[in-house]
């Protein structure tokens, strides 16, 4: 960190994150690290079957096994949870019935993984087979055997929402395109399997889980609920965790089943999932279906969208309200659009749930709206990157939905990748086989409303300055790779003139930290990072009050600078940080400050039902261009280069933006290429990181970054969203370059070579057809 | 995930592996990298009671001339056939296809011995072992003996070893004047096995027609095959592209051919022709090199 300490301000500095030493020495603990004496280990029993009602079930096999310690079955634990208030329909074990392969029936703690094992075969289920629905337009026709008894037709929920009109919107347009969009379901694949290890206190009825987990604040209000315990009786505390992407950011079975099975056995338990159970887990991005249409004049302004959309959401609720306003919501927020429409259905299917992954809602959509945005220019004979910009928001606004825009870097993004790919040189006059596309994204920086309706605040930071000048950080907000502590540290170093050396963070441990509603809709750096500023100005505060005091002189003639409190206007007075927080203590002994943040009433959307989801502080704004190679024999892609562009308002820790930046670009490549859950009857075929393979570094192209800094007036030094905003421009980029290479629009996703052979052959045929006709159409 | 239980045997001598292997019969399997069969073993698709490790027989990592062949110990890592200077030189269609395979660390542990006697049906080492006609020589109780490339993959994961015969060489004869060697491959996009791969050689006569083809493909069907089609269509006629085109629209003649994810078996096919071109063309262009050099 030699760089920092000659830096006069660690905002904008590229420091290495804070927990990166002991992660690469291998001294930083994991979930799975993490042993007690007397541990015990948890297995799950997931069902065979897709849906089938229980009909009985015999654990006395299993309990009589050597070395099992403790068997728990749904009847035990009947209580109904969910991370949505809205959606609680899942159970720790099933109850009554199992809705998709891998649903959790049982659980045993054994003295060994063998053991465990051992005693899960021994569990006799008899289970009663029922018809099961795996497509979502079929599914959403069901009348019988429905998934879920209050869900008619296996719909979790459907939204209309209608804004201005977009039948007079479609009377205006010179042109008007409807296409049909098919993204299949992806997940996450964080290279840290799930894991949890419970300790259950019997003496004074307190539980501790250790877990990787995204939100510790919620988890420990599910673990209380479920376990019918206290809430103060449960703390939860987040180990280091190797990614997450949304997979760890709603409370995962295993998390409970640790717990219960602990509290059974009266010996600490652990589990770990498999990768297969990971896969199982799931919480993915779902399968979307997106019949997409849209109007423009002849100039190539928009005068209305229409959007359909069906997500296949699995068993279970999850997150699928949220993901499925999202896929409507933020259709919004990025061009003007003067009339829009959105039909959303979640659809139950018997499949692992899906939730939340990079992204939110939004990928899948914006991939179905910039295509086909590609597509109306290209049939207009505009330029892509033209009929962006006559389509800009023109902030501060509010949009036809409610969700506030303050600041826009969108068109900065553009005008720096056109400059910096080499935009107009090269689309549309490359070789045959070579090509260039275009496309934007946005995201939200946390979601304006919490998940439970509340007047308390999204995040709150306490702060300690010791007698030695020492500043620790006490923050709920949760690390999971993304920079989260590093983020907090570099914001309270600013404040107070300190290097970064003096601050230290106690992170994400429900007993010794205050609440922050976690990570997830990347709202980290937004909110944690303007409590953790204002705890330091309350720090501040009372030191420059107590020098004041101390020394008969005005406030105003003291400031805060390279770790010392100066006198200014004439003032002679210097302390150190330590003299001053001695001051500060006074009789209490040790100063503490405190600071939150909560989102402005403003930004909180509007009032029709749905309305809640979408609003945010402030949206993180992306363009790119990706470049590739196309092979027309084979279909084989070669992705050669992409350029994006990035507004994050404000980058706090350069190094850190372009780390998340190219990382959402890799993850967009993945889903774009190759990546897809692939189900037969319900059953995934390639629930493995030997099948299911995201991107990695052996077929990364070179990503160049560009930061765009526009400066939002509400964010902690500007800042805003950086860490997902970028993975949804990747796909349609990706699949226009291949159209500027070949001339074929792939609407189905991933990408593959066959299909883009396909389309090859179908074009053709129909050249050979109708010889004369443009190949650019 | 952790595998079944099993015993773990190093023989020291390869009497001693031989030995162990005829005890265990079909519940013993030799382990000579581990990069094929441990990854199964986790997923519980192999459950061998016996595992055999034959990687303290260092004698048989070896690369050496002998005459008219290259002689290559069973236990020969990839990587080190695909920095063989040797090889380079004599035999350069090895380290071309040893280059294609996995990743860096999956070349410096398996073996081709391993990989051979595993006869994954992606696995790129049938593929070129069948194009240079090599011999696979193998010991047990019973003494020593050697089977053409052609006649040791059975079918899918099956060859044609004893369960207590071991492999312990590849024996490959060098190409002679004016023949050229080429292997092309598409990797799939997850495993990075093949999804297709190519290995040709091609030996023309003075006036540029084919004097003798041999062509293995791999990753299209249960297991690795010479596409005789291909070669009989080649016989003598003049190695021009459209000779070349239509030779290589038999390469997955008579195949059942394998469909997955990433390719039904009709795109296979299709990529089981243009591969075979590519290969047949690069080769034809080394063998003309070659005549000239």
């Amino acid at each position: 960190m030699g760089e920092t300490t000659t830096q006069s301000s660690p905002i904008g500095a590229r420091v290495p994150m804070v927990d990166a030493v002991d992660k690469v020495t291998g001294a930083g603990k994991y979930a799975d690290d993490l042993t007690l004496p007397g541990m015990l280990v948890g297995k799950i029993l997931h069902s065979p079957h897709a849906h089938a009602r229980i009909r009985s079930m015999d654990t006395s096999a299993a309990e009589r096994l050597p070395g099992v310690r403790a068997v728990v079955t749904g009847a035990e634990t009947p209580v109904k949870y969910g991370i949505l208030p809205v959606g609680h329909d899942e159970t720790i074990f099933c109850v009554d019935k199992v809705r998709y392969i891998g649903d959790n029936v049982a659980a045993v703690a054994a003295e060994s993984e063998a053991i465990a094992e051992h005693a899960l075969r021994l569990i006799r289920v008899d289970y009663e087979v029922l018809p099961a629905y795996f497509d979502p337009e079929q599914s959403m026709q069901a009348e019988t055997n429905l998934i879920h008894d209050d869900r008619p037709h296996n719909i979790e929920r459907e939204y209309h929402h209608h804004f201005g009109n977009v039948e007079e919107g479609f009377a205006q347009a010179d042109y008007i395109r409807q296409d049909r969009f098919d993204c299949p379901e992806v997940t996450h694949a964080a290279l840290e399997p799930h894991s949890t290890l419970a300790r259950y206190d019997a003496e004074d009825g307190t539980l501790t889980v250790w877990s990787s987990t995204q939100v510790p604040y919620y988890l420990k209000k599910t673990l209380a609920a479920t376990l019918q315990m206290p809430e103060e009786k449960v703390r939860v505390i987040k180990p280091l965790v190797g990614g997450g992407f949304g997979g760890k950011s709603e409370v995962i079975p295993l998390e409970l089943a640790a717990a219960v099975l602990a509290r059974k056995a009266g010996a600490p338990v652990k589990i770990t999932y498999t990768r297969e159970e990971v896969f199982l887990a799931n919480r993915g991005r779902p399968r979307q279906i997106v019949e997409l249409k849209t109007g423009v004049t002849r100039q190539g302004k928009l005068t209305a969208v229409e959007a359909r959309i069906i997500q296949d959401g699995g068993a279970y609720c999850g997150y699928g309200v949220v993901t499925i306003l999202y896929s409507g919501q933020l259709l919004n927020a990025m061009y003007d659009i003067p009339n829009v429409k959105f039909d959303g259905y979640r659809v139950l299917t018997n499949k692992p749930a899906c939730g939340a992954m990079r992204g939110h809602g939004t990928v899948n959509t914006r991939f179905a709206f910039e295509q086909q945005l590609n597509r109306i220019a290209s049939v207009l004979g505009l330029d892509p990157v033209e009929i962006r910009r006559r389509n800009l928001l023109h902030p501060p606004c509010v949009t036809l939905n409610n969700l506030r825009v303050l600041s826009y870097g969108y068109p900065e993004c553009i005008d720096r990748v056109v400059e910096r790919s080499g935009w107009k040189e090269k689309y549309g006059k490359l070789p045959y086989g070579k090509g260039i596309g275009f496309a934007g994204s946005h995201y939200v920086s946390g979601a304006a409303n919490p998940i439970i309706r509340s007047a308390m605040p999204q995040s709150t930071v306490n702060l300690s300055v010791d007698r030695q000048g020492g500043v620790t950080i006490f923050t709920g907000a949760s690390e999971i790779g993304q920079g989260s502590d590093t983020v907090q540290v570099q914001v309270v170093a600013a404040e107070l003139g300190l290097p970064l050396e003096q601050v230290r963070i106690v992170a994400a441990d429900t007993a010794r930290t205050p609440v922050d509603l976690g990570s997830y809709s990347s709202r980290v750096t937004f909110m944690a990072g303007n409590a953790a500023i204002a705890a330091a100005r309350d720090a501040k505060r009372r030191m420059l009050q107590a020098v004041a005091r101390a020394y008969g002189v005005a406030e105003e003639d003291l400031l805060m600078e390279g770790g010392r409190v100066l006198g200014r206007n004439g003032c002679p007075l210097s302390l150190t940080l330590a003299e001053a927080a001695r001051l500060a203590a006074g009789p209490a002994g040790v100063l503490t400050a405190r600071g939150s943040y909560n989102t402005p009433e403003e930004s909180r959307g509007g009032t029709f039902k749905g309305a809640g989801v979408g609003p945010s502080p402030a949206y993180s704004y992306s363009a790119q261009a990706v470049e590739v190679t196309v092979d027309p024999e084979t279909g084989r892609v070669t992705v050669d280069r992409i350029v994006v562009a990035h507004d994050c308002g404000k980058a706090i820790n350069p190094m850190n933006v372009e780390g998340q930046v190219i990382g959402s670009v890799w993850m967009g490549l993945g889903q774009a290429l190759q990546e897809v859950v692939d189900y037969e009857n319900g059953r995934i075929k390639n629930a493995g990181l030997l099948e299911y393979r995201t991107a990695s570094t052996l077929e990364s192209p070179p990503v160049e970054t560009i930061l765009v800094e526009s400066n939002d007036p509400e964010g902690p030094f500007g800042a805003k969203e950086a860490g997902e905003g970028s993975l949804a421009a990747t796909i349609p980029a990706l699949t226009h370059a291949i159209y500027d290479a070949v001339g074929v629009w792939i609407d189905t996703l991933p990408v593959t070579p066959e299909r883009i052979l396909r389309a090859l052959q179908e074009k053709q045929q129909a050249e050979w057809k109708s010889p004369g006709t443009g190949a650019r159409m | 995930m952790i595998p079944q239980s099993f015993e773990y045997h190093v023989p020291r001598t390869l009497e001693e592996a031989s030995r162990l292997a005829a005890q265990f019969g079909a519940d013993g399997k030799f382990l000579a990298g581990g990069h094929s069969l441990i990854p199964m073993m986790k997923l519980r698709l192999a459950a061998p009671k016996h595992l055999i490790d034959l990687t303290c027989l260092r004698d048989l990592a070896y690369i050496r001339e002998e005459g008219e062949h290259v002689r290559i110990g069973a236990l020969t890592t990839h990587f080190r056939i695909e920095s063989s200077a040797l090889l380079k030189e004599k035999c350069p269609l090895l380290p071309e296809t040893a280059r294609e395979i996995g990743d860096v660390q999956v070349r410096n542990r398996g073996t081709i011995g391993g990989n051979l006697a595993h006869s994954d049906p992606a696995a790129d080492w049938p593929a070129a072992v069948l194009a240079l006609e090599a011999e696979l020589r193998a010991v047990s109780p019973r003494g020593e003996r050697g089977m053409a490339a052609k006649d040791f993959f059975v079918d899918l994961m099956t060859t044609a070893l004893a369960s207590d015969e071991v492999l312990v060489e590849i024996k490959v004869p060098q190409l002679g004047h004016g023949t050229g060697a080429a292997y092309a491959k598409l990797h799939h996009p997850a495993s990075g096995y093949a999804m297709v791969g190519v290995a040709a050689v091609i030996a023309l006569r003075d006036n540029g027609a084919v004097e003798r083809a041999a062509v293995g493909i791999t990753g299209v069907g249960p297991k690795a095959y010479r596409a005789f089609a291909v070669e009989t269509a080649l016989h003598g006629k003049p190695a021009t592209q459209a000779h070349l085109n239509a030779a290589a629209a038999h390469a997955a003649e008579g195949v059942d051919v394998n469909a997955d994810l990433y390719a039904s078996a009709e795109y296979r096919s299709h990529l089981a022709r243009v591969y075979t071109r590519r290969a047949l063309e690069a080769a034809v262009k080394r063998a003309r090199a070659a005549a000239t050099a």
